[in-house]
């Protein structure tokens, strides 16, 4: 890494060149590249991807000066200092240990690993040279989710008493992992097509509930389901239930139910914050200065604003082309920041363990109802 | 010849195979694993044998390949976000080409698309053929231009090297039995209210069961240049307009047509442009209608020729578009 003098930055900028490269170049990378591009002092010097189609496509639509299909080559060739892997998550242990190996800091999708023990295992041979390692955790850096954290940290809804986080996406009425034709390779993943999501859920339930380490969650029970029937997916259902002393969190996954949503409600002894990613709206029942009578009225009016605000908002945000990636634009500026400044960066091995466990419990058998 | 058919449980592919059993070749006929779009007609048929592949995976690929003469390509997507339509497309072709020299054939029909050329830097009225320019920016144009263009690339590039007989066929309109409407008439608001945009301007029709026969006639040709390119268009082509009143005479119930003249929607397209270029830098996301690239591709009068096609592979359309069109809502045609 190099020194940068440049201070005019627009956006929260790193203060060093940084250079980086992609493995992988589906769907995702099209919204790390655009994301990157956005960040002065980051360099983008590769592309890979195993289809040299694929590959040359990317590069030159996100104007990458080399593309590769072989990620050694990359690595050898490239002045790379941080590589994203964002490969499907079974292939995460292989790809990672080798950018390790040359030395790279590495940024993976999520999730890390398959199970809390390969994490363990590829953050120990992260630490033993001296890299850092880290999983996108992108959601909890939405504004919604961040206007939720401020309400609590501000007491607006006093203690957190009930977390609750819900997905609901249609994917089993088409779509990539609905396809049996070439099924996802996510259909092989120990929670199945769910493995997908398990991730973000975990590590927001995480985020809101009081204990740090889910060694004080007391119980934790899922009923993974398969509503829709058929062999193609494992689990298309999820509804768990983790109680940490009197703070309970439930997990809800389906994709039978409209319409698609990505919610966190945090219900606390002096209110709600709802917040929604998919259609982003924060929404804070309180104790409003107006009286015990009046509070309900303008607790309603204040709802029917966001409501209103989320309705154009949705619109506006189609016209403007953004979708439910923003948290990822801040996710990966901070991380940029952390790797030049050599601060703790934005998702810490705490919040990457604690989220590995937690998930590792959720498909324990002996949890399982 | 023994012929693989890629995409054969398609719209375009069930004709092909019909096409090619008439014309004396044996097929495999390949669909997708799970497919259940299999014609009755099929099944037993002495000269039919049905493939399940997907060629998004290149695994097995070679094997299917084994005793074949040459293939016909069909497989593609033209649904989906970009990444969808690149791996049903691009990675498919991708793979299928890989495998072809260990199998040691040298004779490749692929089915492009009129998608490809460029109309927004042209002028209103001239004639569109095989030297017609390219698309010029494909990132401003649909991920249909963008993937059938490397999928082109490949295929040109690839037959180039290993000197195989090729021929890319860009069909304009592919039309028949459940595909009667098309992007180029304008846009369905319901059943009952369609907005046609333009008037004039022809439609570079294809009649599914005249494309089928030249795509046909593309897998038996052995002249040179060992590599072609050629449109496929039906002899004459009806105008926006006449087609539509056709379509529309034989609806019930009968829909009302809105329509809007070609310098309205150029004018309305243009307007979003700038809207988009001075407010929002250019990356507000509009309706394809009103972003003028797109708006030309589908919608831009242009005078379409058939002469090569029918010159090197002595193909004649055999039905009229009228015809096509009786036909097609008559299920007049054997595709069962």
């Amino acid at each position: 890494m190099t020194s940068n003098q440049d201070t005019t930055n627009k956006r929260r900028l790193p203060l060093c060149k940084i250079s980086s490269a992609l493995i992988g170049g589906g769907v995702i990378s099209a919204q790390h590249l655009n994301t990157l591009r956005g960040i002065r002092g980051v360099e983008i010097v590769g592309v890979c991807d195993l289809s040299p189609a694929l590959a040359q496509f990317t590069a030159d639509r996100f104007a990458v000066p080399s593309w590769f299909t072989n990620y050694h080559e990359m690595l050898e060739c490239s002045d790379v200092d941080v590589v994203h892997v964002l490969t499907p998550p079974a292939t995460h242990d292989r790809i990672v240990r080798d950018c390790l190996d040359s030395g790279k800091h590495v940024i993976v999708e999520k999730p890390i690993a398959l199970s809390h023990a390969a994490f363990c295992e590829l953050w120990d041979y992260a630490a033993t040279r001296n890299l850092q390692l880290i999983e996108n955790h992108n959601y909890r850096f939405n504004e919604p989710i961040q206007q939720i954290e401020r309400a609590i940290t501000t007491g607006q809804i006093g203690t957190v008493e009930e977390v609750e986080v819900r997905i609901n996406v249609n994917i089993r009425g088409g779509g990539r992992y609905s396809d049996r034709n070439l099924p996802h390779p996510s259909h092989q993943l120990p929670a199945g097509i769910i493995h997908e999501f398990i991730t973000h859920f975990s590590y927001m339930l995480l985020n809101f509930m009081p204990p740090a380490s889910i060694d004080n969650i007391n119980t934790i029970r899922a009923a993974w389901r398969n509503h829709g029937g058929g062999n193609l997916f494992k689990y298309d259902d999820l509804d768990a239930t983790i109680l940490a002393g009197s703070t309970h969190g439930r997990l809800r996954f389906s994709c039978h139910q409209w319409p698609d949503c990505f919610s966190v409600q945090i219900r606390g002894s002096d209110g709600v914050a709802t917040a929604e990613l998919f259609h982003p709206t924060c929404q804070v029942t309180k104790h409003r200065p107006v009286g015990q009578h009046l509070t309900p009225l303008v607790n309603s009016l204040a709802g029917a604003r966001t409501m209103t605000q989320s309705g154009f908002g949705s619109i506006w945000r189609k016209i403007r082309n953004h979708g439910a990636y923003e948290g990822l634009s801040r996710f990966l500026e901070l991380t940029y920041d952390s790797l030049c400044t050599n601060k703790e960066p934005p998702v810490t091995y705490q919040q990457m363990n604690e989220t590995s466990r937690l998930v590792d419990a959720l498909l324990a058998l002996e949890n399982r109802i | 010849m023994k012929l693989l058919i890629t995409g054969a449980g398609g719209f375009l592919g069930r004709y092909v195979v019909d096409a090619a059993l008439q014309g004396g070749h044996e097929v495999h006929a390949m669909v997708r694993p799970a497919s259940h779009s299999i014609p009755d007609s099929w099944q037993g048929h002495s000269k039919i044998t049905i493939v399940r592949a997907d060629l998004r995976s290149a695994h097995g690929i070679a094997e299917l390949l084994e005793g074949i003469d040459g293939v016909i390509h069909l497989a593609a997507s033209k649904s989906g976000d970009l990444y969808e339509q690149f791996g049903g497309t691009v990675i498919t072709t991708e793979n299928l080409l890989n495998a072809m020299p260990e199998a040691g054939i040298d004779r490749l029909v692929v089915i492009s698309s009129f998608s490809v050329y460029e109309y927004q830097q042209r002028w209103a009225w001239s004639k569109h053929d095989e030297t017609s320019p390219l698309a010029i920016d494909p990132l401003m144009r649909d991920e249909y231009c963008q993937t059938k263009l490397i999928q082109e690339q490949l295929v040109l590039e690839r037959a180039k090297a290993h000197d195989w007989q090729c021929v890319v066929l860009r069909p304009g309109v592919i039309y028949g039995r459940d595909n009667l409407w098309t992007a180029r008439l304008g846009m369905q608001i319901n059943k009952r209210w369609w907005m046609r945009t333009g008037t004039f301007a022809s439609l570079p029709l294809s009649y599914v069961e005249n494309c089928a026969e030249a795509v046909v006639r593309a897998a038996e040709y052995n002249g040179n240049p060992r590599q072609l390119i050629l449109n496929v268009v039906d002899g004459k082509t009806p105008s926006q307009r006449a087609y539509l009143k056709v379509l529309q005479n034989k609806m019930t119930p009968r829909p009302h047509i809105i329509p809007i003249p070609w310098t309205v929607m150029r004018l309305l397209a243009r307007l979003a442009w700038l809207t988009n270029r001075i407010f929002f830098n250019g990356t507000a996301k509009v309706p394809g209608l009103f972003v003028p690239s797109r708006l030309h591709a589908r919608c831009k009068p242009l005078r379409y020729t058939n002469k090569k096609i029918v010159s090197t592979l002595g193909w004649k359309p055999r039905y009229s578009w009228q015809e096509g069109i009786n036909r097609s809502l008559q299920n007049a045609d054997k595709i069962k």
